[in-house]
């Protein structure tokens, strides 16, 4: 079976080592360190997340990114050989979204590849739903997914909708 | 003298410790003191490849202590890039940050690694 690399992107506290925490069926690598700024979270990515799920017949490496722009540097690097994006956003955090959408201009200038956008945090008060992410993306409704990277019911989604755009 | 050693604040206090491993190791180029998540906290060098520095080093690290654990090194001591001109080298300032610096191709490795592991332990009690 051909791995496929999906890199898990967008910005701090979206969700992305939690997503891979939830789904990789191998011991994940993780690279989270204490956080100096108040980010709304303990710790945060500086390296990468790595972690590897059976889904739909394929076997995907799941590379998730740092948040945080000082690492754009590993943007560019985790973009390499992608055969998919999965861009994580906050819907209650419609000011990370210009951020979100640096991000995947970002990694879709070295990685022309299928995206799905991933609305997380749902479940909180005054949140942007999934068609109104869709509008400001410009991206169709269908590349849009709301889910919640915590609940192993759910966390799949988006990939199982990414893996219907790339088409293998 | 002890109470203008009080009155200094931690900043200028880094700078000092910063300022004295150079002079034990002239040699250095860049000199670096990150946050574990990648903010540049003190510097010695250029200015502008000190932001960057700070957070490649704290990738470099992260990673480091990673693959430390995954192929069962032990506890990780230092990261080292080999260029074929010089070498970037970085060592943990207790869990509080990390020291990162640059030295030429022909320095003697040995006498940097004692230097700056020394340094990173003085550090540790500043942060
Ligand atoms: N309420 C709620 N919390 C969520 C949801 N998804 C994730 N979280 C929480 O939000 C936080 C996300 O943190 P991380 O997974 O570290 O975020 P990240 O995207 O990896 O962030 P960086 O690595 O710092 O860029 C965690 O505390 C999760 O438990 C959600 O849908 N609803
Ligand atoms: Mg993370």
């Amino acid at each position: 079976m051909e791995p496929l690399k999906v890199i898990v992107t967008g910005p701090v506290g979206a969700g992305k080592s939690t997503l891979i925490r939830t789904l990789s069926e191998t011991e994940v690598v993780d690279t989270d360190a204490a956080a100096t700024e108040a980010i709304g979270k303990a710790t945060t990515t500086v390296a990468l997340d790595h972690g590897t799920l059976h889904l739909d017949g394929h076997l995907l490496h799941l590379f998730g990114t740092p948040g945080q722009e000082r690492f754009d540097f590993m943007w560019e690097i985790l973009s390499q050989g992608a055969l998919g994006i999965l861009l994580l956003v906050r819907a209650d955090r419609p000011d990370k979204l210009p951020a979100a959408r640096n991000i995947l201009d970002f990694v879709r200038s070295r990685a022309p590849v299928p995206y799905v956008v991933g609305v997380t945090h749902l479940d909180r008060p005054k949140v942007w739903r999934p068609e109104e992410v869709a509008l400001f993306f410009g991206t169709p409704l269908e590349q849009v997914v709301g889910f919640d990277p915590r609940d192993p019911a759910e966390a799949a989604r988006p990939l199982a909708r990414l893996l219907e755009l790339i088409g293998t | 003298m002890k109470e203008e050693r009080k009155k200094m604040s931690k900043q200028e206090q880094l700078q000092n410790l910063l300022g004295k491993l150079r002079a034990a190791l002239p040699e250095l180029r860049e000199i670096i003191v990150a946050s574990a998540d990648g903010l540049p906290i003190a510097q010695l060098g250029e200015s502008e490849i000190a932001t960057r520095l700070a957070a490649m080093a704290a990738t470099a690290h992260g990673l480091g202590k990673r693959i430390a654990t995954t192929t069962h090194l032990g506890d990780l001591m230092e990261i080292v890039v080999r260029g074929n001109q010089a070498y970037f080298i970085a060592y943990a300032i207790g869990d509080k940050g990390i020291l990162g610096l640059t030295t030429p191709a022909g320095s003697n490795l040995g006498l940097v690694r004692l230097e700056a592991q020394e340094y990173a332990k003085r550090l540790a009690e500043l942060l």
